[in-house]
């Protein structure tokens, strides 16, 4: 039995952008896709560009899926949980975090990097975006299994005090390399 | 239980309530530019346990690495003293890491499928012929909490009848060099909830407990939630937000009362945010007369083993009717004022709360007991 | 190149300010809190990363940070009399 029910969807890869299903944007230009997305959202929102490659991807993403619901946005909840999963983790992160300590000679560790290697970052990006005092987890899978986030989804609605939840598949290995399934769910309570 | 002062359980609760501390300082060690205070697993031991405890005709690899080794041998040891049938599809794997084989970035041509730390819980999984995909749990260091919560939840869906959890983290330069980088470090042991206190230290190990439906004898948990302080991916909230809101909610979901429990076992890194926002939240969760204590002046910060490790040793010691002392801590300087001890205290109460809190501004609260009658 | 333009150029860099042109910053304008940059706590780690890699200055407490790394200008006058590079 289904408890839940999808309010809106969205897919973000290095070539397009669709919302619920349609396709609201498409790569092209001479800036970086991701950058085109964030001056299309209109923002003032200058922590973007400080951001390593996986939140900046989750962030757009939650912004477009977000932007659908139409109710009002950025007062403080702690109803709705903030679950992502993909399979490799903050790797790109990491590897610009290594190459930072890769050499004697300059052995400088970027603090502004080191705090992004963590794949759960982009939960807590999206949570202080939106005011989500809610549940927050990052999941790691061996392949992509709808079975597994399905399961994991339930799970996430048995928590006292969850009745939606912005959840999905997000993973980044580069600028050209991305992939974010995001959902909005709500329980049917 | 797999840490540089012991092999089991036992080992670990025997040397914890004698005072003795993992922690050491290490110069020069992997060419580090700076000296650093942590706990490091002894290799020596830990290649004699491997080859005794494993099967080698049952791993994927030639040669595995550090990691590998002690996630394996903790599911191995925890397997074996629950007598579960691993194989059956009604078990699932649970692995909760931080930061796993990312030592082998360090290699020219990395091969990043061994890098995540799904990697090494399927590799788990295989080992014991489970047919499940595994979870890995990689939410900061609230991980080893946060996948008690997920196996419970698993549980309690009837999706499956028992969880295996195993939580492991091993340090290198790039952990050691990134909480230095954050200045986070303490140069000395460190001293959670002391007005001296400066910093936290890095601790490895690997801790593996065995979740399983029934009404039987021993530990529960009563409820578990994660809540965000939704104010800094790297600075604690000022206010305790997420911990105060996660506390309110594990309480409300046990049932449990301040006067029910024998302790809060919580975070304690010893930096001075992390100790003063613990005391905000538990103030503002009216638990401040509940003795709290911190186990990091043994282990350090063992990141994804943490909320494993310092569960099950809370559970040993309460069994034993004590709650181990805070080593590291003299003078109270938090602004609440919170029961602390440098000594280990006798109770005869049956629950407590584990508090942890992560980078991300993810909290975790969980409540346990042992008291059958509840 | 003036220090303080050459500091505002590197902290563009280092500290990810996509939108921001040297002109954009002024030279006593407060870095931190709500006016002026609004930068944060990690930002002044890689400020003391910035000086160390680049004039040979190490800062041990970030505490120290806060009045050095008040405006461009405490950062220019610290580094002019602090550099070893």
């Amino acid at each position: 039995m289904m408890r839940y029910h999808v309010l809106h969807t969205v897919k973000l890869c290095p070539s397009f952008l669709e919302v619920d299903g349609r396709r609201v944007a498409e790569a092209g230009g001479e800036t970086s896709f991701l950058t085109d997305l964030y001056r299309r959202l209109g923002l003032d929102y200058p922590k973007f560009f400080k951001m390593d490659i996986l939140s900046k991807v989750g962030f757009l993403a939650s912004e477009f899926l977000l932007e659908q619901e139409g109710s009002e946005r950025f007062v403080p909840r702690d109803d709705r949980a903030v679950l992502l999963y993909n399979r490799y983790s903050s790797m790109h992160a990491d590897q610009v975090f290594q190459e930072t300590i890769a050499h004697p000679e300059d052995f400088f560790p970027k603090p502004s990097v080191f705090v992004y290697t963590l794949p759960n970052i982009v939960t807590g990006e999206i949570a202080i975006r939106n005011k989500y005092h809610g549940e927050s987890n990052f999941i790691l899978l061996p392949e992509y299994s709808e079975q597994a986030i399905n399961q994991a989804i339930e799970c996430a609605f048995l928590a006292l005090g969850t009745t939606s939840l912005l959840t999905g598949w997000l993973e980044a290995l580069s600028e050209n390399d991305y992939n974010a399934s995001l959902s909005l769910l709500n329980t049917n309570q | 239980m797999i840490t540089p002062i012991g092999f089991t359980v036992e080992e670990n609760f025997a040397a914890v309530m004698s005072g003795h501390s993992a922690l050491r300082r290490y110069e020069g060690l992997w060419g580090m530019p700076f000296p650093f205070v942590g706990s490091l697993l002894p290799d020596d031991e830990l290649e004699k346990a491997f080859a005794e405890k494993t099967d080698d005709g049952r791993l994927p690899v030639r040669e595995c690495t550090r990691f590998e080794k002690v996630t394996l041998l903790a599911a191995v040891e925890a397997v074996r003293h629950s007598g579960i049938d691993p194989q059956s599809p009604r078990v699932i794997f649970i692995l909760s890491s931080t930061k796993g084989n990312v030592v082998l970035l360090e290699n020219g041509e990395p091969d990043l499928e061994r890098v995540t730390p799904a990697h090494t819980a399927q590799m788990v999984a295989d080992y014991f012929h489970n047919p499940n995909l595994p979870l890995t749990v990689s939410n900061a260091c609230i991980s080893g909490l946060c996948a008690q919560i997920e196996a419970y939840r698993c549980l309690v869906s009837g999706h499956y009848d028992v969880a295996v959890v195993i939580g492991s983290d091993v340090l290198s330069p790039f952990i050691v060099a990134g909480f230095q980088s954050l200045k986070a470090l303490s140069d000395e042991p460190c001293r959670p909830f002391s007005a001296n206190r400066k910093g936290l230290n890095l601790g490895e190990a690997s801790a593996a407990v065995v979740y399983a439906n029934g009404d039987g004898e021993g530990w529960r948990m009563l409820g578990g939630v994660v809540r965000n302080d939704a104010n800094h991916i790297s600075g604690p909230s000022r206010t305790g937000e997420g911990s105060f809101r996660a506390l309110q909610v594990a309480m409300a979901e046990s049932k449990l009362k301040a006067n029910d429990l024998a302790c809060l076992n919580v975070h304690g890194t010893a930096t001075l945010y992390n100790d003063e926002m613990e005391s905000i939240a538990i103030g503002r969760a009216g638990l401040a007369e509940v003795p709290v204590n911190a186990l990091k002046g043994y282990y350090g910060h063992t990141l994804g083993a943490a909320g494993i490790l310092e569960t099950l040793l809370t559970m040993r010691a309460l069994d034993d009717g004590q709650v181990p002392a805070t080593r590291g801590f003299d003078t109270l300087g938090v602004s609440v004022p919170l029961s602390v001890s440098s000594e280990n205290r006798v109770v005869s109460k049956k629950a407590f709360v584990k508090l942890l809190s992560g980078f991300g501004g993810c909290n975790a609260a969980a409540a346990f007991t042992n008291d059958s009658c509840r | 190149m003036e220090l303080t333009e050459e500091l505002k150029t590197k902290m563009i860099e280092v500290l990810n300010l996509e939108e921001m042109t040297p002109a954009d910053i002024d030279d006593n304008a407060p870095l931190f809190g709500d006016e002026g940059l609004g930068l944060d706590s990690i930002d002044v780690l890689e400020l003391i990363v910035l000086l160390e890699r680049n004039y040979g200055i190490k800062i041990t407490d970030p505490k120290a940070g806060k009045e050095i790394f008040a405006s461009v200008r405490t950062m220019a006058d610290y580094v002019a009399a602090n550099r070893t590079k």
